[in-house]
This record gives structure tokens, C-alpha cells and sequence, in this order.
């Protein structure tokens, strides 16, 4: 299989061209960015090709589609170029999130080559219910609050136009709903969290928690392109443990705090020291949790956690 | 049979599916569990002196259903049960909780550490599908703050727990619990406490409970699904039937045991 990668520049779009290109099954990888150079990335090679787009723009996804993709003869795409800062916004950031996201896979029902599409989505789209905790699978309600964050709104829109898609004949579109990645430059808020050294929790609540190695998010990105299977799956990780014991794993000290101060002092930390935490985007599964239920993937793709991320909280520890 | 053995060691638990850090994803921390049951037998023994019957009933292993019936200002009921089924067989309880239990501070974390699950389609599931023993008090919050003149009175019955009977397989064991519907009278209900999302708050008479001594009766296991196909589980009639057996067969257990009591006191 020949494979289009987008956000190919940022540190998770490495990870993954880089475990393409170590994968025997993968014929070529072309790592597409908004750069003009894939810093970081391997040399154009024969297996390997760099190409710049600018994939809120229809004119270059086109180009991009039909030019270098066609000419790499790829025929399947993993998508994951979401803006990770959750605090930024505007429509910039939205084209970013959103349109790119209409423009390729509406490109890629058209482009006859091209057999699969993959979107890495994130288990943050699951709506957080008080009284629906535990575990959630894929008919979980998504969040459609006009007053969540855009970082979260836009990452829901991407979701659903994806799966709106699904019923594309020619094109087998998967949607990963990822737990959250624990590892540095991933967009994670949990790896800004724990990046304090003191890690505010609220009183009373201390709930499971689910995260996602690099290593097994990038297997489940393999598993994901290899099979046909058409769909939204979630992705938990190999660690499912408490908050506390979290925040204990990565040696930092847990404080617990009343709820109703944790988004005002989150919110000031942000703005004297500049973390990307935000408490009102983790409310929901800092009271009540939420456990993504990975039993379809298990059966459809074939895809189960190996990697604790123990290892990653020694890191950042350390 | 008294309930005065032995509490087993966390490690004998039975049925623990460790997520990885010595908690199970629905939060079951048996060091936890250990602990409050070996503070909660004290008072169960000494206290309520409370009788087991027919625990053989209960399955060793596999999917299972207990249905108990339910009453008193606290789900005190429900602690008696998880006690007396670790000390009987071994196997953890995960008592099904209501919808409102995880926004409550403290408690919601107590009560996970302790195994209980809130009832949703996902987690039983779930739990079913591991092979896990559940216990159901289908009379929901509406049964806990009884008045007193409706004890041992099933007034509402839920049907989930026959759909999942249904659904999975499981056997169902009906479990008589007497005295905690006489042990905590309670006077009303607030109902405008919503706070957390409580259905209301239950205005108890006394500020503890009575010591009335407590008896728990397993019925013989109800094999709902036999003679069904899978599809049955989505037929409302089926399951409001299947419903009405078990309702019918804890009465039946109720009074049998209600007749057989040695004593509410003494």
C-alpha cells in the first residue's frame, strides 16, 4: 500500500511517516505539510516523497491529488492535520480543522485511486455525561454544545463530515476516535496537565482515565490502513488507571482542589505561565471519567493496546 | 447460616479483570473493597447479625443476575449483599447504581472503588459479557425511602434487568433481603432536593439505623432465556413478561422468608 499523510511535519506526522516507512507492507509514503520544507523527515527517496500544500485551499488539494498522489500511486490517506493548540481560534484555525478535512475526503471520493481514508479523530468528541460514565462506545453522544470550545466544535464537525461520507461506495473511510496520546507535541492536554509540578484535581472526584501510547496510536494508524473495514472505532490504550494515580505515575504532586476554582486557576496559570491546559475542555472526564470501549476495533481491525505508557510518564517524570 | 467467617484476602478476589494499575476500568480497587468489607462485616455481624440462605444458588462462576428487593434511608441492603456473596462464594458483586451516583463527591469514588457500575447499556454489557456477577434492585431510588406501610411492597419494577437477563444468558437468582426495609424508617421525601441530581432526598426518622437483625434468601436461579431466540431481548412483551416472573418469584421468596423469621430484634 501506498500511503498520503497529512500533517506530516508536526511531531505525531513524523512519528507516523517514520513507522510507515519501517512497516514491510508499505510501498510509499508521501508526507504532505504546510511547510515548504518537511523538516525533520527523511530526504525524498525512493520510497519516500515530501510535497507542501496548503489543504484549506481547493486548487491545492486538487493539485495535491491528482499531481504528486497520483504520481506516488497512492491509494490510501490517513488524515490527521488538526490544529493542536487549544486555545487559538478564528477562522484560520477553523479552515484548518474543518475545511481541509471536507476538502480531502470529499477529493478522495472522487479520485478513483485512491481505495481508503483514515482520520484520526479524538475521544474528546464523546459528549461527557454525568450519568453515562465508564465506558463509551461508538454510539456515544458527541458533544453539540454551540458553547464548548472551538477547539473541541471543530474537531466534532471533522468527525461527522468524515462519517457523513462513510456510504461512499468507492472509498472504505474509517474514523479512529482515539484516547488521548500522552506524549510531548501530540496536542495533549493531559501532557500539559502532568507537566505541572503540582496537578490540580477536583475534590471528591477521582476518575479513570484512559491514555493512548504513541506506539499503540500508531499501530492502531497501521491496523487502520491495512484493513478495509468501514466505520468510526475507538482507540483506547493499554492504561486505564485513576486520575491520581496518573498524576502520581508522572511524579508530580495531587492536590485537590473544590471543583468550582479549578477552571479560574487553570485559566490564570495559562495566561501568567502560557500551558495549554484548559480545565473547562477536561471537565467532563476530571468528574466523571470515561473509558472508550475498544471492542469493534478489536474485532474489525484487529487492533489491540501493547504499549503501556508507563514509560512516557517515566519520561516526563524525569 | 451466620454470616461470621472469614473475610478472604484482596487477592482472593474472584473475578477482578485488572485494567493494568490494580483497578479494573470501572474503578473496582480490591485493596478498597477488602477494607470496607472487613469494617462493614463488624457491623453486619454484630450489628445486624445478619443470616445467609441458599447461597448455593449463586452460580461459581459465569454470568449472573441478583435481583433484590430494596429499602431504607441508605442502600445498606446493597452492602449486605456484596458482603455476604464474597463470604459465601468468593465472587465479586458489581451492584448496579443509579444515574445520579457519579456527580456526587466522594461517594461516586467510594462506591467505584467498591464496585459498584452505574447502570448503562455499555457497562453491563460489559460486565455480562466477562462473565461477571451483577446484583440489580429493579425498584430503583423509588424503593430506597419506602414509607413503612410499603415494606416488603415492590410498588415499582423496572425491566432492564430481564432484557439483560435475556440478552446474555444469564441466569437470574431473586434475593429476599429482610430487615432493611424495616431497619431505617423514613419519614418522607424532600423531593425538592435535586442537587446532583438526586431524585430526592430521603428524611429518615431516626439518625441511624435500628438494629434489627437481617436475613438474606437466594432463590433458585431463573433461567429467562430458555426456549428464546436472540431477537426476543428487543420484544417489549417478552421482557415485561420475563419481568413479572422474577417480580412474582422474589415475592414469593419474600413471603417465605417473612414466615420463616426467627425474630425481628431478638
Amino acid at each position: 500500500m501506498n500511503v498520503l499523510v497529512t500533517g506530516a511535519t508536526t511531531p505525531w506526522g513524523r512519528a507516523v511517516v517514520e513507522h510507515l516507512l519501517a512497516a514491510p507492507q508499505v510501498g510509499h509514503v508521501l508526507a504532505v505539510g504546510a511547510e515548504h520544507v518537511g523538516t525533520g523527515l527523511p530526504s525524498d527517496g525512493p520510497r519516500f516523497h515530501y510535497a507542501q500544500a496548503d489543504l484549506t485551499r481547493p486548487r491545492a488539494v486538487r493539485d495535491l491529488l491528482y499531481g504528486p498522489a497520483r504520481s506516488c500511486g497512492i491509494d490510501r490517506v490517513l488524515h490527521g492535520a488538526l490544529h493542536r493548540a487549544a486555545g487559538d481560534r478564528g477562522d484560520r484555525i477553523h479552515a484548518i480543522n474543518v475545511e481541509a478535512t471536507r476538502l480531502l475526503v470529499q477529493g478522495c471520493v472522487r479520485q478513483p485511486e485512491i481505495r481508503r481514508f483514515v482520520l484520526r479523530s479524538g475521544g474528546e468528541v464523546y459528549a461527557p455525561r454525568a450519568d453515562e460514565p465508564n465506558l463509551i462506545d461508538e454510539d456515544h453522544a458527541l458533544v453539540f454544545d454551540p458553547g464548548a470550545p472551538q477547539w473541541l466544535r471543530d474537531r466534532v464537525e471533522a468527525d461527522l463530515l468524515t462519517c457523513a461520507q462513510i456510504a461512499s461506495p468507492d472509498l472504505a473511510i474509517c474514523v479512529l476516535r482515539c484516547a488521548e496520546v500522552l506524549g510531548p507535541g501530540t496536542g495533549s492536554q493531559l501532557w500539559d496537565y502532568l507537566g505541572s509540578r503540582v496537578c490540580l484535581r477536583p475534590l471528591g472526584f477521582d476518575p479513570m482515565i484512559n491514555v493512548l501510547s504513541v506506539d499503540d496510536a500508531l499501530d492502531a494508524v497501521v491496523h487502520a490502513l491495512r484493513s478495509d473495514a468501514r466505520g468510526v472505532f475507538n482507540i483506547p490504550g493499554f492504561d486505564t488507571l485513576p486520575l491520581s494515580g496518573l498524576i502520581a505515575l508522572a511524579g508530580r504532586r495531587d492536590v485537590a482542589v473544590p471543583g468550582p476554582l479549578l477552571a479560574p486557576l487553570y485559566r490564570l496559570r495559562t495566561r501568567t505561565v502560557g500551558f495549554e491546559f484548559r480545565y473547562d475542555l477536561n471537565l467532563g472526564r476530571f468528574h466523571t471519567g470515561g473509558i472508550l470501549d475498544g471492542e469493534r476495533a478489536r474485532a474489525a481491525l484487529g487492533y489491540q493496546p501493547r504499549h503501556p505508557a508507563r514509560c512516557l510518564a517515566a519520561a516526563l517524570a524525569a | 447460616m451466620p454470616m461470621t467467617m472469614t473475610l478472604r484476602p484482596a487477592a482472593e478476589l474472584r473475578g477482578f479483570h485488572d485494567a493494568g494499575h490494580g483497578f479494573d476500568v470501572f474503578g473496582l480497587h480490591p485493596p478498597t473493597l477488602r477494607r470496607t468489607l472487613a469494617l462493614g462485616g463488624r457491623l453486619c455481624d454484630r450489628y445486624f447479625r445478619t443470616r445467609s440462605h441458599g447461597a448455593e444458588n449463586i452460580p461459581a462462576d459465569g454470568p449472573a443476575i441478583l435481583v433484590a428487593n430494596h429499602g431504607g434511608a441508605l442502600p445498606i441492603d446493597a452492602a449486605l449483599v456484596v458482603l455476604d456473596v464474597d463470604r459465601a462464594t468468593g465472587r465479586i458483586v458489581r451492584p448496579i447504581a443509579d444515574r445520579f451516583i457519579p456527580a456526587l463527591p466522594l461517594i461516586s469514588t467510594w462506591f467505584a472503588r467498591t464496585g459498584a457500575v452505574v447502570g448503562t447499556r455499555a457497562n453491563v454489557a460489559h460486565l455480562l459479557g466477562r462473565g461477571e456477577l451483577i446484583a440489580i434492585w429493579p425498584e430503583g431510588a423509588a424503593g430506597i425511602a419506602k414509607p413503612a406501610r410499603d415494606r416488603y411492597q415492590m410498588r415499582t419494577w423496572q425491566v432492564g434487568h430481564a432484557e439483560l437477563a435475556i440478552r446474555h444468558r444469564a441466569p437470574v437468582i431473586p434475593v429476599a433481603i429482610l430487615g432493611s426495609e424495616e431497619a431505617w424508617p423514613v419519614l418522607g421525601r424532600i423531593r425538592a432536593f435535586h442537587r446532583f441530581g438526586a431524585p430526592f432526598l430521603p428524611l429518615p426518622a431516626l439518625p441511624f439505623p435500628l438494629p434489627i437483625r437481617h436475613a438474606i434468601h437466594y432463590g433458585a436461579p431463573i433461567a429467562l432465556h430458555d426456549g428464546l431466540g436472540p431477537g426476543a431481548a428487543d420484544d417489549p412483551c417478552v421482557i415485561a413478561h420475563a419481568a413479572s416472573r422474577v417480580r412474582l418469584a422474589l415475592a414469593a421468596l419474600l413471603a417465605d422468608a417473612r414466615q420463616t423469621r426467627a425474630g425481628r430484634l431478638w
